[in-house]
């Protein structure tokens, strides 16, 4: 069945049950992945799919429902969940279907590149990552993963207000990990590049002699005395961070009364020399997209500048509880879920000192390389965090030697307000939509427990 | 959901290039998410997951591909298109389906499509008053009631042609407690492989103050200190330091790459002699448990380590050609959209003989852990971490005061040959366990066990 007749054909029922306002959240995705494992094809996956959510307000509450199985049948099985839903929610506060912005930034299609990559390029792609890797260092024990995916995506948004948005994209991700060995040490470290144009953005052999050398250079790591060190957090390691207590600037959480950050909008809330941005149009980044998933355009906005709170991020439906304008932030992770709230392209702006430069600058302190756990070891509604990591000691500006087996903890806003010095080295942790980007950041001091 | 000649011709396409092993997986799910906030529902939403999953196999190579269009021409194309990554030696195959017929062995009355969402409310906002009214520190809560009917069918080109039903329900139940700009939470999930009279049997109310019960004792606690130190981990979600330490590591994904400490050991002492774990699907509605795992296989109860001694190790089908040893029922995916691979089910440490009033009258100094919260683990290395969710200190056997924000940090192997007291009340809790093949049901489980030493980062 046609999307067109399908959509024609789902409005005109759900008129006639009940149902005012209706929309279509389509979306349909096509993906290849290999992986390879000692010089051989490890895993070869193909998948195209493609999922509906619908939503519609019934008695004034919009239902939600959802389905993967596109036929006419699925038409009343659609309606009859969606009203079902809407029947428990409370009238009052909801969300609304949107009709449209007035303008929308054109984003250029530049990815005929990734589409023409074939399989056997991503094959190669991942060959040459993994022979690189094991070639750098004779340490170099195993790459236990080696992973190169193509994907492409869809989305179309259509509804009875007349909205009609429509977009594509496309990202190539690759992703690496390299197992080092010594005297019975093991160690190992995960990296991964995209690209958005064409697989050649992806600097294979830089990012497998990256990989392979961080393996190598945990080798032989040692615990250190507990106590509060000088910290820097390179960008990747800031930016997973980062991305760890997003909700922390979430109209969402603050509808709900779950953001540390309560009733602060005005005020100084972190150190002068932050400042948070979220640029949805950004050409370097992963999560850009001309609109959010109300339909509504996206737009660059400052969330906090020079320390100040400037906005949270909203959809509509937060937007209206706070009396603001929604800040283009809608999203739904997938046509399984509902609307929430995230960013698109949300970074930490870089400031001028390279990463060599703010070791340089670091009498005794530790440079964080690597967090585990972090969805386990950090509380987005307190901003508490106590995480294990893997990093390198400083001394007179020099690093000395890895240290493993300790955790890092504090508070993600008292972090904010304890920064030093920022980095000139702008890095994106993540893909697609949510993506969160960071420079390094010296911290003046965080809690190490180690011995 | 698809007929046997439909399924022949698509098992049939997959091994044109010369595969020796074809499967299709075909997947039908609904499923049902109510969120309540502060009492009144936040969210709603509920839907049909509908896809097949097409796997080909040669020697250890494995091509998976998978669509939600389901019509024959479709599926024989995708069948195709996978093949063509094969380059195999081609010859005529032919496939005898028989259709097999599996014994449930977990009871399952209340369809969740058969209870209204009315229903289902009231056992949301019972937990809502339980916790709110708990104490007056407790300012929100977030209820999450989650339940899905997945109705799988299992072919491969062996002759297996089998369908199974799997019904799950969930509830989440979160408070949180604020006092000035502070914030904590406390959080229990109930759930099981069963029909929803589960939560007619269950005593909502328990679970949900238990929640309010740890918000409020960690909004009054300092930070935990840091250090090395004894740690006693009590039973039920205890279990995770198990699950996350060393489960991941015993599965064939890892070992079979040689790429998990715990590769070739078997018979080797890994562990404390007081330490037996096993891995078992077969737990009546458990909430891992299944009748047939994802590839079809029974579902096992599979002793990992005896006494301190490994015994096995999880393997799917293509672990098992990897590493020359039978399948141990014990391959998962979270959907069609996931090839199967070797995971955990219901995975704990056997009950052993101290009780915990012994255990912590018996410690001179130790981070207590009454609950923990999640944790992951680096397989190469051995490394985890896990977040304790409410903690104490333990001084001169007695529990001294609560504290908050400690990490457990350390290497598999080395927590298990540290453990040195196991008690005698085994529980299990409910989780969702994110590997390879997505994000799975699992159950982890203890009793209160003691480790003589690990790194607490706390402040």
């Amino acid at each position: 069945m046609e999307m067109i007749q399908f959509k024609d054909l789902l409005f005109k029922r759900g008129a006639a049950v009940g149902f005012s306002d209706m929309e279509i959240y389509f979306q349909a995705d096509r993906d290849t992945t290999v992986k390879v494992f000692k010089g051989e094809i490890d895993a070869y996956n193909i998948s195209e799919k493609a999922g509906l959510s619908f939503r519609g307000v019934y008695d004034g509450r919009m239902g939600n429902s959802f389905t993967e199985k596109i036929d006419e049948d699925a038409i009343d099985l659609l309606l009859k969940q969606a009203r079902e839903n809407a029947e428990i929610l409370v009238q009052g506060e909801s969300e609304e279907i949107f009709a449209g912005s007035e303008h929308y930034v054109a984003m250029r299609d530049e990815a005929e590149g990734l589409r023409r990559a074939t399989p056997d390029l991503l094959i190669e792609t991942a060959k040459q990552l993994e022979s690189v890797a094991l070639a750098t260092d004779p340490r170099i024990d195993l790459v236990n993963y080696c992973m190169v995916i193509n994907s492409e995506s869809e989305l179309t948004i259509m509804n009875t207000k007349g909205l009609n948005c429509h977009t594509k994209s496309n990202i190539a991700i690759a992703y690496i990990s390299a197992v080092a060995k010594e005297d019975g040490d093991v160690t190992s470290s995960v990296k991964s590049a995209f690209a958005l144009k064409d697989l050649g953005e992806i600097e294979a052999e830089e990012l497998a002699k990256g990989t392979a050398g961080e393996a190598v250079g945990k080798l032989g790591a040692q615990t250190i005395e507990s106590g509060l060190y000088p910290v820097i957090l390179r960008h990747d390691t800031a930016a997973s961070l980062l991305k760890a207590f997003v909700t922390v600037f979430s109209g969402e959480s603050a509808r709900k009364g779950l953001t540390l950050l309560q009733n602060r909008v005005g005020e100084q809330v972190t150190g002068v020399n932050v400042t948070l941005v979220d640029d949805p149009h950004r050409i370097d980044a992963p999560g850009s997209t001309p609109f959010d998933s109300e339909g509504m355009a996206t737009k660059r906005h400052d969330v906090i500048r020079d320390g100040q709170l400037v906005t949270f991020l909203h959809n509509l439906k937060t937007a209206k509880h706070f009396g603001v304008e929604s800040t283009g932030n809608a999203h739904k992770s997938s046509y399984r879920g509902t609307v929430s709230v995230q960013p698109n392209n949300l970074y930490i702006e870089q400031g001028d000192q390279s990463l060599e430069a703010l070791i340089a600058g670091t009498e005794r302190g530790l440079l964080l390389v690597e967090l585990q756990g972090i969805h386990a070891g950090t509380n987005a509604v307190s901003g508490d965090f106590s995480l294990f990591c893997i990093g390198h000691l400083i001394e007179n500006g020099q690093v000395v030697r890895p240290v493993n087996q300790i955790t890092v903890s504090g508070n993600f806003l008292e972090l904010l307000n304890n920064v030093e010095a920022v980095g000139d080295d702008l890095y994106f942790n993540g893909f697609g939509r949510g993506a969160c980007g960071s420079p390094s950041l010296k911290i003046k001091s965080l809690a190490i427990a180690g011995k | 959901m698809l007929s046997q000649a439909v399924v022949e011709d698509v098992l049939l396409a997959a091994l044109e290039t010369g595969g020796d092993f074809a499967e299709v997986f075909v997947e039908d799910k609904t499923s049902s998410t109510i969120q309540m906030l502060g009492g009144t529902v936040d969210t709603a939403v509920s839907g049909r997951d509908f896809g097949v999953g097409i796997r080909v196999l040669n020697g250890v190579f494995a091509v998976y591909a998978y669509t939600n269009d389901f019509s024959r021409e479709n599926l024989v194309k995708v069948a195709r298109n996978a093949a063509q990554a094969i380059r195999g030696q081609q010859f005529d195959h032919s496939i005898d389906l028989r259709k097999s017929l599996i014994t449930p062995h977990h009871e399952i009355k209340l369809l969740p499509n058969d209870v209204s969402k009315h229903r289902k409310i009231d056992w949301m906002r019972r937990a809502h008053h339980a916790a709110s009214n708990y104490d007056p520190v407790i300012s929100q809560t977030r209820i999450t009631f989650l339940d899905e009917e997945q109705n799988v069918l299992i072919a491969n080109s062996d002759g297996l042609f089998v369908e199974d039903r799997r019904v799950r329900g969930r509830m989440v139940i979160e408070s949180f407690a604020s006092r000035g700009t502070e914030k904590q939470s406390g959080q229990y999930g109930p759930g099981a492989h069963q029909g929803l009279e589960f939560f007619d049997e269950l005593d909502i109310e328990r679970y949900a103050r238990e929640t309010a019960r740890t918000a409020k004792a960690m909004i009054d606690a300092e930070f935990a200190p840091s250090g090395k130190m004894p740690v006693i981990i009590d039973n039920e979600f205890g279990g995770v330091i198990f699950h996350e330490a060393c489960g991941h590591g015993l599965e064939a994904t890892s070992v079979a790459k040689n790429a998990s400490v715990f590769a070739g050991k078997l018979g080797e002492m890994v562990a404390s002699p007081l330490v037996t774990a096993i891995d078992d699907g077969t737990i009546q509605n458990g909430w891992g448990s299944l009748n047939i795992d994802d590839e079809g296989s029974p579902t096992q109860r599979n002793v990992l380590i005896e006494n301190g001694v490994l015994k096995g190790y999880l393997i799917d089908k293509l672990g098992a050609r990897k590493m020359g040893m039978a399948s141990t029922g014990s391959a998962r995916r979270q959907s069609y959209q996931y090839a199967p691979t070797s995971r955990m089910n219901n995975t704990f440490i056997a009950a052993g003989n101290s009780t915990p009033e012994e255990i912590i009258a018996n410690t001179e100094y130790a981070l207590y852990a009454k609950y923990m919260g999640g944790g992951s683990v680096n397989t190469a290395t051995g490394d985890f971490n896990f977040a304790v969710r409410e903690g104490y200190i333990v001084r001169n056997g007695k529990i001294e005061k609560p504290v908050r924000g400690a990490t457990l940090i350390g290497k598999g192997i080395e927590v298990l040959q540290k453990i040195d007291k196991v008690g005698n009340n085994l529980g299990f809790g409910q989780g969702m366990c994110g590997s390879v093949s997505g994000s799975i049901p699992a159950d982890v489980g203890q009793p209160m066990i003691r480790v003589s030493e690990l790194t607490v980062g706390g402040r």
